[in-house]
């Protein structure tokens, strides 16, 4: 089988399909999902040898996303834990103080958030899409795009000895540092200022220890997120409990990693030795290590997300919420993902898939929680990545807390106003700018 | 090294019959330090390189003669993936169930029991197919690599045995018929060269070859094809009763594995390749208890961990961080 492509070499003749879905990540994986329920031909490309294989992640994934989309699907996900205790922690070198919620609503259906492996989440996900009619193409790189003679994108070349596959609309989920939207031009040169590192450690720990150690019960797991723990790097870290292991890590700036010369498994190093989470940790041996970009410019650094016959969800349209209260990326995946799927179908039914047809996906996440949080929280990465959130906060409340409960006798207790202001002064800062920062974070996450 | 284009064979319906029968299984296991409890999982599942030699040399193979390939392997649902990423290649596929579909973990040993009514199993699953004229094999097949099941198929076919190979082509003989040229390596960077006769089985190294890729059309044309599985032959390899051995259990210990030689020019960096040197490792877990207290608590620690206890009611000793933990 052979043919000319549209690029005028002669190979092998294209495959045509109703849509092509590049990445079977979450957002890939609902896009195709969306697209074999409507009855579409959809292809969906995985570089890896499934989908799951090539993802790096450490968090959380908040399932109400997948309530419309997969109904009871808390009965099937391959979960780890149910989040039912929620920690932030800001520390110090010594010191530490943890605001610590824990609810059991969270450990019981319909459930909040779960710790999950990418490699079983992924596939589980993109299997929802092949039972609907979807077909998924492993181990094949979608190399690059296929435009027609007016410059609209019809399809991508794949490195399986060049072939095409054609559609009218391509949809890009191919993850942070997406190839295809800069090809496309929707996407700059990457701005290291946009991006974190995240570099995270798997630690084996049996099911018992992690229980007794975290209080917890079995299924049940726990989120701590932590701020004061990456040295003078704008970042924070955190640390979550699977079945048997735990993720421990770091999220710090790129170009302030790269200014500092500090290597970042040496941050993770200083958190498994800080005294409050050493003993939670013990005995624990390294099953995995892995780092990965994060795109956490937020609202204000997205790029366009349609061209004519081209969408971008997921990381590759820089959909992850990094606002310090909230840290999520997998729902905002699966429901860029899902909204461009159904666009797509739109602009299929009407004949018309130029960026002026595909329009309606930017309006549909405007409407939903993935443009309108980011939207809402613009602001809040600026905040969070502060020079006095970062390096100041963390040890002034921690010396504010230790000064409100160190017993003084037979000095009387000090005024919570006078502690206040002896601390702030002895970390730098004015009364003024923690009243301004307040009522600033007020306005952000008010 | 060579590569194949990204091609499928296109089998003549009469055409000779080669065989490749592939060990697939996880390529990556985990092994308990302590007991050495091999872990699989099945999403490592893969085919082992001399595997992928094997078939590799099939599909050439089959192509030399406008022949039929037929990838056979023994082994659970878990392999079916990989089958079908065969069949995009343009091989007929099979997969020969064994022991209990239910537990993934335990084929591989199973299979190693009993060598010879795997290779029984296997003629027979091949038997609607035809008489093989070449059947191929990874030089670490499906029986841990011992190489005894090669031999074992050679005999129940009755056809000529070559093992190890680095090179395998097709020739004609004197008399006109298709045969084999192949080459072995001997001590001393010496090879031998050998004329194989037909039928023959031939198992190879994980070297010389690459296995091709399958083109777009193949690759999308397999994807979630069903497997055809010989479910009515798991009977023919049941081992048995007429032998077993008896005496003391003797701790797995596997092959030397030949790796392949450093390109380096220069000696040094040979030397470090070889040896690994520089080049990060994962601490083991080094076990040395101070007292008998300690031990018994790293014991206890141990069977926890791994059911034998309940987890729950055991307290966990909390021994004293060392070196070793440090990652």
């Amino acid at each position: 089988m052979s043919g000319t492509t549209t690029n005028g070499t002669t190979g092998p003749e294209p495959l045509e399909f109703d849509a092509v879905v590049v990445g079977a990540g979450p957002a890939g994986a609902s896009a195709a999902l969306a697209l074999a329920r409507a009855g579409r031909r959809v292809v969906l490309v995985e570089r890896g040898p499934f989908p799951g294989a090539k993802n790096v992640y450490g968090g959380v994934v908040y399932g109400r996303v997948l309530d419309d989309i997969v109904p009871g699907w808390w009965d099937e996900v391959p979960v780890e834990r149910w989040i039912v205790r929620r920690s932030t922690m800001m520390m110090t070198g010594t010191q530490s103080l943890s605001v610590d919620f824990r609810t059991d609503a969270w450990g019981s259906a319909p459930y909040n958030g779960m710790t999950t492996l990418r490699c079983h989440f992924d596939a589980w996900l993109a299997g929802k899409a092949t039972d609907a009619g979807a077909r998924l193409l492993t181990s094949t790189v979608a190399t690059g795009l296929v435009r027609d003679g007016d410059g609209r994108v019809v399809g991508v070349r794949t490195d399986r000895d060049g072939a095409e596959l054609h559609a009218p609309v391509v949809i890009a989920c191919d993850g942070v540092n997406s190839f295809l939207a800069k090809e496309a031009g929707l996407l700059a040169r990457a701005e290291a200022s946009h991006h974190t590192l995240g570099v995270k450690e798997v630690l084996d720990l049996p099911p018992g220890a992690i229980n007794e150690r975290f209080a917890v019960q079995d299924h049940e797991g726990v989120d701590v997120e932590i701020l004061g723990c990456t040295r003078e790097i704008p970042g924070g870290g955190f640390l979550y409990t699977n079945a048997d292991s735990v993720s421990i890590g770091v999220v710090v700036s790129l170009p302030e990693l790269a200014a500092s010369g500090v290597r970042p498994e040496a941050l993770i190093a200083d958190l498994k030795a800080h005294p409050s989470i050493a003993p939670l940790l013990r005995g624990a041996s390294l099953r995995e290590y892995a780092a990965h970009l994060i795109p956490e410019g937020g609202y204000d650094t997205m790029p366009a997300l349609a061209a004519d016959g081209l969408l971008i969800a997921g990381d590759a349209g820089a959909m992850t919420l990094a606002a310090g209260l909230w840290l999520e990326g997998v729902n905002f995946a699966i429901g860029s993902g899902y909204a461009a799927g159904r666009a797509t179908d739109r602009a299929l039914s009407r004949g018309d898939c130029s960026a002026a047809g595909l329009a309606s996906y930017r309006a549909d996440l405007e409407a939903q929680f993935v443009l309108a949080d980011h939207k809402r929280l613009r602001k809040a990465p600026s905040l969070v990545l502060s020079e006095r959130v970062q390096q100041h906060y963390p040890g002034l409340l921690c010396d504010l807390a230790e000064g409100m409960f160190t017993v003084t006798n037979p000095t009387p207790k000090p005024g919570g106003l006078k502690l206040t202001r002896t601390v702030a002064a002895r970390h730098g800062v004015k009364l003024r700018q923690l009243a301004g920062d307040t009522l600033r974070g007020l306005r952000i996450f008010g | 090294m060579t590569t194949a284009p990204t091609t499928e064979v296109h089998p003549a319906p009469d055409g000779p019959l080669v065989v490749a029968c592939l060990r697939i299984g996880d390529l990556r296991p985990t092994v308990d330090p302590l007991d050495g409890t091999v872990t699989r999982d099945r999403l490592g599942v893969g085919l082992s390189p001399a595997d992928a030699a094997a078939l590799e040399h099939a599909l050439r193979l089959a192509e030399a003669w406008s022949g039929r390939v037929v990838a056979v392997c023994v082994g659970p649902e878990s392999v079916e993936p990989v089958l079908r990423d065969v069949a995009a290649l343009g091989a007929t596929v099979m997969r020969v169930p064994l022991g209990d579909e239910g537990d993934g973990h335990r084929y591989v040993g199973e299979l190693a029991e009993d060598e010879h009514g795997l290779a029984r199993t296997l003629v027979a699953a091949l038997a609607p197919f035809g008489a093989p004229d070449v059947v191929l094999c990874g030089d670490r097949s499906v029986d841990r690599g011992t190489g005894a099941l090669p031999a074992y198929l050679a005999h129940e076919l009755g056809a000529a045995q070559a093992l190890g190979l680095v090179v395998l082509g097709p020739v004609t003989d004197s008399a006109g018929r298709q045969a084999l040229l192949a080459e072995r390596r001997l001590d001393a960077g010496w090879r031998e060269r050998l004329n194989v006769p037909l039928p023959a089985v031939c198992s190879v190294e994980g070297a010389g070859v690459r296995l091709r890729r399958a083109s777009l059309a193949g690759a999308l044309a397999a994807e979630g094809e069903p497997v055809p599985v010989a479910r009515s032959l798991a009977v023919v390899a049941a081992p048995g009763p007429g032998s077993f051995h008896a005496g003391a259990p003797q701790p797995f210990r596997p092959r030397t594995r030949v790796l392949p030689a450093p390109h380096d020019d220069d000696p040094r960096l040979r030397l470090l390749t070889l040896t690994g040197a520089l080049v990060a490792h994962e601490p083991p877990t080094v076990v040395e208890p101070a007292d008998a207290a300690e031990a018994a608590d790293v014991l206890l620690a141990f069977l926890a961990r791994h059911g034998y206890l309940d987890d729950t009611r055991v307290t966990i000793p909390e021994r004293a961080a060392t070196e070793d933990d440090a990652p």
